[in-house]
């Protein structure tokens, strides 16, 4: 398998969950990453932990601004950028129709917009790397209606669609773009939602993930999906969402 | 191969149709990462050419359309390695006709190969990876069983068929920790696609085939690019995934223009 060597890469929303796996396993396979996250203090303390192959920086994705900063402190720290993950995310867990107008405006604006500014920000060193690779964060609810998740879901869906134009429009740069879906994954995200789903589900959460998916995901199984879309190794592969999330999506029951 | 550790080391693996195209690419990739790999083929001596260049590998002839020749490729691999961790029921035929002059013994070829195969090979070699304690099943479907093309209704009918069983057994052995993942390929240069191109551009009316290809997918995918898919997918890098169907095909099927 072609590994991450000389990879130089740019992961959103890398202070912790899945975008701190994502940017351990792609150092532990040889490339450098920049840790961006609108929790600088978090972003720097996880950089120091990862070592000399990883830097860190704040960046709010929904500020055009923040996105191209972090892309040129990436092309500047590293001599390059060929690898950007849009990670970054937020979730509001909630009937549809007690979403406030600012609960969504905030929503899509992180999950859709941070994901659009991210690929624009990127794509002049994308397409000078020759072989750019962009994997977009969406999830399982971006191809599934999920109950409670209707706005989350939306934004997702949003993503894998951003996703496909943006691989038919780059596949002339060499540039691939994929997103990747997963299901219920050991997140603090998912922790957070636990509550809100068991008191209006009445069902323990756990119980609900045995049945549908046997375990919980975790963050490390969802950075080798990330890590091999980005890699070499996936060359044909542009314009797909994968899912991973343990058979969740396969069955109707 | 530039990782550090063999994904697959001791892994034990069939691979059916793997004297050529796709199926010799998945098995020289799986050998190339340490597993042991049965090198299956309707064209028994064929697989044997294949075997013998790759290290521990062993030939077994198999007709997958044979439920007594499928158990007994698979009891070939037990008999010589002691266990199976991987199926990849990979052989595959195809025929290039419209649906209404395809004949019911042409239908019965593709479907017969194509999706009764798969499921002789899952249903013979499941029992084999739940004894072992789990395993990975790999099917090979194709991006036509999302979206068709005139001429390969047959083919695309069986493909989306595949892509089926492999929900069901990913369900279905999912708490014996088997799971079962199917590759969508694109248009990839082989002889499959290259013997049919002619028939493509004639009875559609295309000039040129290959220009439609770049045009559409960028280029041909290469079967290593689909082999890499199914080392990821054979590997516990992949431990997640369960019931997917996984497309690789340059984006031919994600746009519509």
């Amino acid at each position: 398998m072609i590994e991450m060597q000389g990879r130089k890469a740019l992961v959103t929303g890398a202070a912790q969950g899945l975008g701190l796996a994502i940017a351990r396993l792609f150092i532990e396979r040889g490339a450098q990453v920049m840790l961006a996250d609108i929790d600088a203090p978090g972003a720097a303390k996880a950089a120091d932990e990862l070592g000399p192959m990883a830097r860190s920086i704040r960046c709010n994705v929904t500020s055009a601004d923040d996105m191209a900063k972090a892309v040129e402190a990436t092309v500047a720290a590293f001599g390059g950028m060929d690898t950007l993950v849009n990670n970054a995310g937020i979730e509001i867990v909630k009937p549809l129709f007690e979403h406030s107008e600012d609960e969504y405006q905030r929503i899509m604006d992180i999950n859709v917009k941070g994901v659009f500014l991210g690929m624009r920000a990127a794509l002049a060193p994308l397409v000078a790397a020759g072989n750019g690779a962009i994997v977009n964060m969406s999830s399982l609810a971006g191809t599934n209606g999920v109950p409670l998740f209707g706005m989350y879901a939306a934004s997702k869906a949003a993503v894998i669609q951003l996703s496909r134009v943006a691989a038919a429009e780059l596949r002339p740069t060499g540039i691939r773009v994929n997103a990747v879906c997963p299901g219920f994954v050991g997140t603090a995200m998912v922790d957070r939602l636990i509550p809100t789903v068991e008191a209006i589900v009445g069902v323990p959460f756990s119980a609900l993930v045995a049945v549908k998916q046997q375990r919980l995901g975790t963050p490390a199984e969802v950075a080798e999906m990330v890590a091999f879309l980005a890699s070499d190794a996936a060359s044909f592969t542009t314009g797909a969402h994968f899912d991973l999330d343990g058979g969740l999506s396969a069955g109707l029951l | 191969m530039t990782s550090s550790t063999l994904l697959l080391k001791d892994k034990v693996a069939i691979v059916t149709g793997a004297a050529r195209g796709l199926g010799e690419a998945v098995a020289r990739a799986f050998a190339a990462e340490g597993a042991k790999v049965v090198v299956s083929d309707i064209d028994a001596e064929a697989a044997g050419r294949v075997a013998v260049m790759l290290p521990g590998a062993i030939a077994v002839g198999c007709d997958v359309r044979d439920p007594a020749q499928v158990e007994a490729l698979v009891a070939a691999a037990v008999k010589e390695y002691g266990r199976l961790d991987i199926m990849v029921p990979n052989a595959g035929v195809a025929r290039v006709a419209p649906l209404t002059s395809t004949s019911y013994e042409q239908w019965r070829e593709v479907t017969s190969v194509n999706l009764d195969g798969v499921f002789l090979c899952i249903r013979y070699a499941a029992p084999q990876l739940v004894a072992g304690g789990g395993g990975s099943i790999i099917t090979m479907a194709s991006v036509t069983a999302k979206a068709s093309c005139a001429l390969i209704g047959s083919y695309a009918a069986a493909k989306a068929g595949v892509v089926s069983l492999t929900k069901t057994a990913a369900i279905e052995l999912r708490a014996h920790n088997v799971r079962v993942n199917a590759i969508l390929p694109g248009f990839i240069g082989t002889e499959l696609v290259n013997a049919n191109k002619r028939a493509f551009e004639e009875q559609l009316g295309i000039p040129d085939f290959d220009a439609v290809i770049a045009q559409r997918q960028g280029r041909y995918g290469t079967v290593e690019e689909v082999a890499n898919l199914a080392v990821f997918l054979a590997s516990g890098r992949s431990s997640f995934s369960n019931g997917s169907a996984y497309v690789l095909d340059g984006g031919v099927s994600s746009s519509l223009l």
